[in-house]
């Protein structure tokens, strides 16, 4: 029971850290030739524990999504892509399934999974929700190939951005 | 009843993802519905003074840039100022009707976009604000004002910069307001090319932040590369004549009646920092009809400033 009330407490403010840091600092960065932006929140949904359950996932996913649409302005485009990053997380999680299970003390952690488990996790996740935000975004299909340049800038620099913060903040050592 | 909740709890996932959903949805379309209220924006105050915060953080990396601006905002202000001088001290000599002092009593005016406007008509408000929030290469772009209500602000005021037309307010809270950009796929501007008076209609294609395209033109008028674009006073949000653009290329398509003309857009997006909300234009055709005839003042005096290019 203090363990989950533990887990929640730190959630909230993991969520916090990354919202305030990608308002103050991220959402400020210039954006890459114009086609590239760095969804930094996007981290907090990725980096969620594995067995996170759905309904909470989804709650947590549109909460960060509206968060991000209050200061951008932009209604539900945020949340919608954000929710269905949440919807979709568990199933990538299946289908890179290691080949024993995943054990309990497994967390989304470059250092524990390993890089390539790492590296398809974020890139499906992230061209996914990338794609879905651009067009919706978007509204219709007039500039295809420039939004489709935007989700490949964007998936990269969202991604390099993340992995940048799983080598530098997440722990190395296996807690087995 | 026991079954349904057996099938709502092994569903839990897709029917909670749905709803979810269908909420960002709902709070998208009611968010694309151009001036449409809606509560949850970055005119909240709470996320308004998260963004102010933010402004007065970034504000101190910034100072060079900004005072660059000001100085040349100074410049050309001076220029102005001087100028007024010389055309009040040239009449000096002769008697101004109405005024026994000698000294030329003049409302305080500002350059906006290539107009003249006074800064405290008592008809509508000049009304300097800060940009503490925007948007330059989404496909519907806002910006976020910190001045509001308690400053007279109202939803559908026009807002400009020293060179030219930046937006509409689309909403207001007490302290802050926010800006429907004219970087926005629903923005429609009445416009005419200055030089003939054609009338046309400024629209954002939605790609290229430094273009727009002005549509309506049509194809027996004479085009030249550079033709100032400026608003035409039809809808009463802006006043006649503010500069938008110059126009720098146009092309004729085989299947229309109409020039594809892309203008460049007088204002740089990308460094807004100080800008103008002006009010609506008070009705100056009734007004001067009834003050004429009325006997108020002369026929000729009636024509007014309004009309003026």
């Amino acid at each position: 029971m203090m363990q989950g009330l533990g887990t929640i407490v730190v959630q909230v403010l993991r969520f916090l850290l990354y919202v305030l840091v990608h308002m103050l600092i991220v959402s400020r960065l210039p954006s890459l030739f114009g086609v590239g932006w760095c969804f930094f929140y996007v981290g907090f949904l990725l980096f969620l524990p594995i067995a996170t359950p759905i309904v909470a996932l989804l709650v947590l996913s549109f909460a960060t999504g509206f968060a991000m649409d209050l200061f951008y302005d932009t209604g539900g485009v945020h949340a919608a892509a954000a929710v269905l990053l949440g919807y979709l997380r568990p199933w990538v999680l299946r289908l890179l399934t290691p080949r024993d299970g995943y054990d309990a003390q497994d967390s989304v952690n470059i250092h524990q999974m390993g890089w390539q488990w790492y590296l398809v996790y974020t890139a499906l996740l992230l061209v996914l929700h990338h794609t879905v935000f651009f067009f919706l975004e978007l509204g219709s299909l007039r500039v295809v190939g420039l939004t489709l340049l935007k989700i490949l800038v964007s998936t990269l620099f969202t991604g390099i951005t993340l992995l940048i913060v799983q080598l530098v903040f997440f722990p190395a050592r296996r807690r087995r | 009843m026991r079954n349904l909740l057996t099938f709502l709890f092994r569903y839990r996932g897709i029917l909670v993802f749905v709803l979810l959903e269908i909420v960002s949805l709902v709070l998208l379309i009611r968010n694309s519905a151009y001036q449409r209220a809606a509560f949850f924006n970055s005119a909240n105050a709470y996320t308004g003074r998260v963004l102010e915060v933010r402004t007065q953080i970034y504000d101190y990396f910034r100072l060079v840039d900004v005072n660059k601006a000001l100085v040349t905002e100074n410049a050309q202000l001076r220029q102005q100022l001087y100028h007024s001088e010389l055309s009040s001290r040239m009449p000096d000599s002769l008697a101004m009707p109405g005024d026994s002092t000698g000294t030329r009593l003049k409302a305080d005016s500002l350059m906006l976009g290539l107009r003249l406007l006074p800064s405290r008509p008592t008809e509508y408000p000049l009304i300097p604000a800060r940009v503490i929030n925007q948007s330059l290469r989404r496909v519907d772009n806002y910006l976020t004002l910190n001045v509001g209500s308690a400053q007279g602000v109202q939803p559908g005021m026009g807002v400009l910069t020293t060179a030219g037309v930046v937006g509409r307010v689309r909403q207001v809270s007490e302290h802050y307001a926010t800006v429907t950009s004219l970087l926005h796929s629903k923005t429609t501007i009445s416009a005419k090319l200055k030089r003939d008076g054609t009338f046309g209609t400024i629209r954002w294609l939605g790609d290229d932040p430094t273009h727009a395209s002005l549509d309506y033109i049509p194809r027996q008028n004479v085009l030249v590369r550079g033709d100032t674009v400026v608003t035409s006073g039809y809808n009463a949000i802006f006043p006649e004549g503010v500069m938008i653009g110059t126009v720098d290329r146009f092309t004729k398509e085989p299947d229309k009646n109409f020039w594809t003309v892309q203008v460049h857009l007088a204002v740089n997006f990308s460094n807004l920092s100080y800008v103008y909300v002006i009010g609506p234009q008070p009705r100056a055709a009734e007004r001067d009809t009834l003050e004429t005839r009325s006997g108020m003042r002369p026929a000729a005096a009636a024509k007014g400033e309004e009309e003026q290019p």
